[in-house]
């Protein structure tokens, strides 16, 4: 069965990405219900979701999962009836979280690794936006080491350091032509890293109506010394010098959650998650490389991303002793204004649906497993920059499946 | 306990299995109306009348690969999804791809190309004729046609590219007029007259025979009617052209006088102008109002003293000929008669309900550069990627975006939905390897 899976993995498309480049994809619970949870103790991947909830977490745990993300991207020129789409990828967002702390005492130590950051879109080398974009492969693995500690019996809070390690790789066609026609071809690449924090407060209040705020930091990530490799005729190599180099910033934004868990029943939870992205720090994207000629000056590509936000509504419901079933809707706004919609972000506001499911096969091991849905709005507009004009449309599916040890 | 387990883990794999089956299987969809109807045309036969543009004509010489994507087999190829019928171009053979022989680019050394002409695999059955074409032709363009000379006899005898299509009884006698009619077309395009005007800038201002006459205005206006009165005999509808300001191409924005002078003040700081003698014979010092033409970059006069002792261009007594500027004066001329066509080509197709694609609002455009699909397009020479090497003529990327500039204007004369070309399949100058 393993193989069987293995395979079907490997054969369709991945392809990881969501509002902008913020994947939400980190905890396979909270992913059945639509991403939603900062104010429930539902699992370790509070880690990420809110430090303050870690402390009420009643056991010790390990967890890891993966969420091979299928985005599929369509785009069709103003005026044409031809649509093109993204090539098939993979690269799965991934978990995993610790939790400890002694039985019955205040405090919980926590880490976490996951990706809350990253894109994955290859369009071809010859399609009709290969002058803006071919392909990108953007990485953000967040390691964050967390305290989380119980101030009350009914208040905890948690911090965590944030270390981001960020991987780039932007590929895009020139317009200069061969001798046989093809075109030139840039191909920058990076390896950059930057820090920040994710701090939450978990309110339990006397109804068991719980609450959550959390805010995870901005990390500016810095990229030195990439390669920009210039491939184009030899006529023209002293405009593209080999052996260039570029530094850039990438900046993630900070994210605000306002959290609310209600208890239905014995069995039944409801959670809400309000949301506040602060794109707005995403102004432009540069490249400053280490040698300039007339006709390689640094860019400095205008995005002018605004906040984005989102809001999730998600259920978990303990069906039996050892299933749990979860279901969730969400919609988020796009933090991406008309004129800047780049094929490396194809971006729009967007439906989110999801459903999962938990069993546990022991009272120390458990198997959750979700799937998530986006539509991605449909997104007719001409490119500032570019002039790339025509329409996106994006649908976005991620099984996943998450394995628990608890102790 | 432990077949419980696994049937469990069975079935939850079997969920993932065929939800990943699932989603593989699920495009996101667009909707367009893009090649659904033609409107109120009708793309049955569609025949392109006009000169070198619309021949194909790329880098100084007609071969196959331009012809290939001549704006108007562009036009043909996206037509086909609206009812377009076939459409047939008088093509070199791939053994004669290289047809006129043209220019290709072989060095670029800090700026300063060398164009080599192709000598090879060439059309030519004698030293001046190109081998014949026989068959249908719905590519009508002939390099150096002209409205005047469309009505002209003899022209078909000393116009190779239209003497390899016609019969040899034919040659000398029957005019392009003629020759563009009787084929049972149910739309055209007419982009014609740029050599009316162009014939005369390209020579500096200086008329030496019938390919550079500045057309009489009134001439024109005559003779365009005609065209479009026979084009329309039939009801059909079409297209026609207007003619780009001829200072809107490479040919007469490269060699500026500014770059003249610097390049003069590298070798002698104390030069001050350049000379040029205008079209009434006076000689004075050149400004930026004053073209000069491209190939006087390669013609290796600039600063010679081989036929006087003072400097080529750098002194009053030995300035830059006539026949190489086009001056203040004559671009004024031009401008104007260019102005004057293009009213008679705007008001003759207002008259007949025709589209009009304007290619000189369009160019004056890309004079000042545009931005299609991430490529910067411009009228630089070699580097603005619509011109060729010739510095009139487009590239396969001009003739792309012009292609869609035609496209656009029948769409929103018609409410057809020709689909627009992809100008980022097609390329700009070949850079040396």
């Amino acid at each position: 069965m393993k193989k069987i899976l293995l395979s079907v993995l490997l054969s369709v498309p991945f392809w990881v990405m969501a509002q902008g480049f913020q994947v939400n994809l980190q905890g396979q619970k909270q992913i059945g219900m639509a991403g939603a949870g900062s104010a429930l103790a539902l699992d370790e991947a509070s880690v990420f979701f809110n430090p303050g909830a870690v402390t009420f977490l009643e056991k010790n745990s390990v967890s890891a999962g993966v969420n091979p993300l299928l985005f599929k991207s369509a785009f069709q020129q103003a005026g044409s009836n031809i649509t093109e789409n993204v090539k098939n990828k993979i690269a799965p967002p991934f978990e995993f979280y610790a939790v400890w702390g002694p039985k019955s005492n205040k405090w919980k130590l926590g880490l976490g690794v996951y990706t809350p950051f990253g894109g994955l879109v290859d369009w071809g080398d010859n399609w009709s936006g290969k002058y803006a974009l071919t392909s990108l492969n953007l990485k953000a693995i967040y390691i964050q080491p967390t305290l989380s500690v119980k101030i009350t019996d009914r208040i905890g809070i948690g911090a965590g350091f944030v270390y981001n390690h960020g991987d780039v790789n932007l590929q895009r066609a020139i317009p200069v032509n061969f001798p046989d026609g093809h075109s030139g071809k840039v191909t920058l690449d990076g390896t950059g890293k930057g820090y920040g924090w994710n701090a939450g407060i978990y309110i339990n209040t006397l109804s068991n109506i719980t609450f959550a705020i959390t805010h995870k930091s901005k990390v500016i990530t810095k990229l030195d010394g990439g390669t920009a490799e210039f491939d184009v005729p030899n006529s023209l190599r002293t405009s593209f010098p080999a052996g260039n180099t570029f530094t850039a910033e990438l900046p993630l934004p900070a994210t605000t959650t306002l959290g609310i868990g209600i208890p239905l029943s014995k069995s039944t939870k409801l959670a809400f998650d309000a949301s506040w992205v602060q794109w707005h720090i995403y102004q432009d994207l540069s490249f400053d490389y280490a040698t300039n000629t007339s006709a390689l000056a640094d860019t400095k590509s205008a995005r002018n991303y605004r906040d984005g936000s989102s809001f999730k509504l998600g259920i978990n419901h303990q069906a039996t002793e050892k299933l749990a079933l979860r279901a969730g809707v969400g919609y988020a706004f796009s933090p991406v204004q008309d004129g800047y919609v780049t094929p490396e972000a194809p971006d729009a506001d967007r439906y989110i649906l999801s459903a999962g499911a938990g069993y546990s096969f022991t009272s120390k091991f458990e198997v959750n497993a979700s799937f998530f849905f986006e539509d991605v709005k449909s997104r007719t507009q001409k490119n500032i920059e570019t002039g790339l004009n025509g329409t996106f449309k994006t649908l976005v599916y991620a099984p996943g499946i998450s394995l628990t040890y608890k102790w | 306990m432990v077949g419980e387990i696994i049937m469990k883990k069975y079935i939850l794999n079997s969920l993932l299995v065929a939800a990943v089956l699932f989603v593989a299987s699920c495009k996101p969809e667009i909707e367009s109306p893009a090649g659904t109807t033609a409107g109120t045309a009708n793309f049955g036969k569609y025949i392109a009348v006009g000169n070198s543009l619309t021949s194909g004509f790329a880098d100084g010489g007609l071969y196959l690969e331009g012809q290939k994507v001549a704006y108007p087999n562009l036009i043909a190829e996206k037509m086909a999804t609206v009812g377009g019928g076939s459409f047939t171009s008088p093509f070199f053979t791939d053994a004669q791809a290289n047809g006129s022989g043209y220019l290709s680019l072989t060095a670029l050394v800090n700026g300063v190309p060398t164009l080599t002409p192709v000598t090879n695999n060439l059309a030519y059955r004698d030293a001046t004729h190109l081998a014949k074409y026989t068959g249908e032709v719905q590519n009508l363009g002939i390099p150096g046609m002209r409205v005047d000379l469309a009505f002209a006899g003899p022209f078909s005898a000393a116009n190779p590219y239209l003497e390899r299509l016609l019969p040899d009884a034919q040659v000398g006698v029957t005019t392009y007029f003629q020759f563009i009619q009787g084929r049972n077309h149910t739309f055209f395009s007419l982009w014609l007259g740029n050599n009316d005007a162009l014939g005369y800038a390209t020579n500096g201002g200086v008329t030496t025979d019938a390919t550079n006459v500045l057309t009489d205005k009134s001439t024109f206006a005559l003779l365009y009617s005609n065209l479009v009165n026979s084009l329309t005999a039939g009801g059909q509808k079409g297209i026609v052209g207007t003619i780009p300001d001829v200072t809107s191409i490479p040919y007469f924005n490269t060699v500026t006088v500014a770059a003249l002078l610097t390049a003069a003040k590298a070798i002698n700081p104390a030069a001050a102008a350049i000379y040029i003698q205008t079209g009434t014979g006076a000689v004075r010092a050149a400004t930026s109002e004053d073209l000069i033409r491209l190939p006087f970059q390669s013609a290796g006069l600039f600063g010679s003293t081989a036929s006087s002792p003072y400097p080529y261009g750098l002194h009053p007594l030995n300035p830059i000929a006539n026949n190489w500027v086009l001056d203040k004066d004559e671009v004024a001329k031009v401008k104007d008669f260019v102005l004057s066509y293009n009213n008679t080509i705007k008001s003759l197709a207002d008259s007949k309900g025709l589209a009009i694609a304007d290619t000189y609002t369009y160019l004056n455009q890309v004079k000042t550069g545009i931005v299609i699909n991430g490529i910067g397009i411009n009228s630089a020479f070699i580097t603005g990627g619509a011109f060729s090497l010739d510095g009139v003529h487009l590239t396969p990327r001009g003739n792309a975006v012009i292609a869609n500039v035609f496209i656009n204007a029948i769409n929103a004369k018609y409410g057809s939905t020709i689909p627009i070309v992809d100008v980022t399949q097609y390329r700009g100058v070949k850079f040396p390897n």
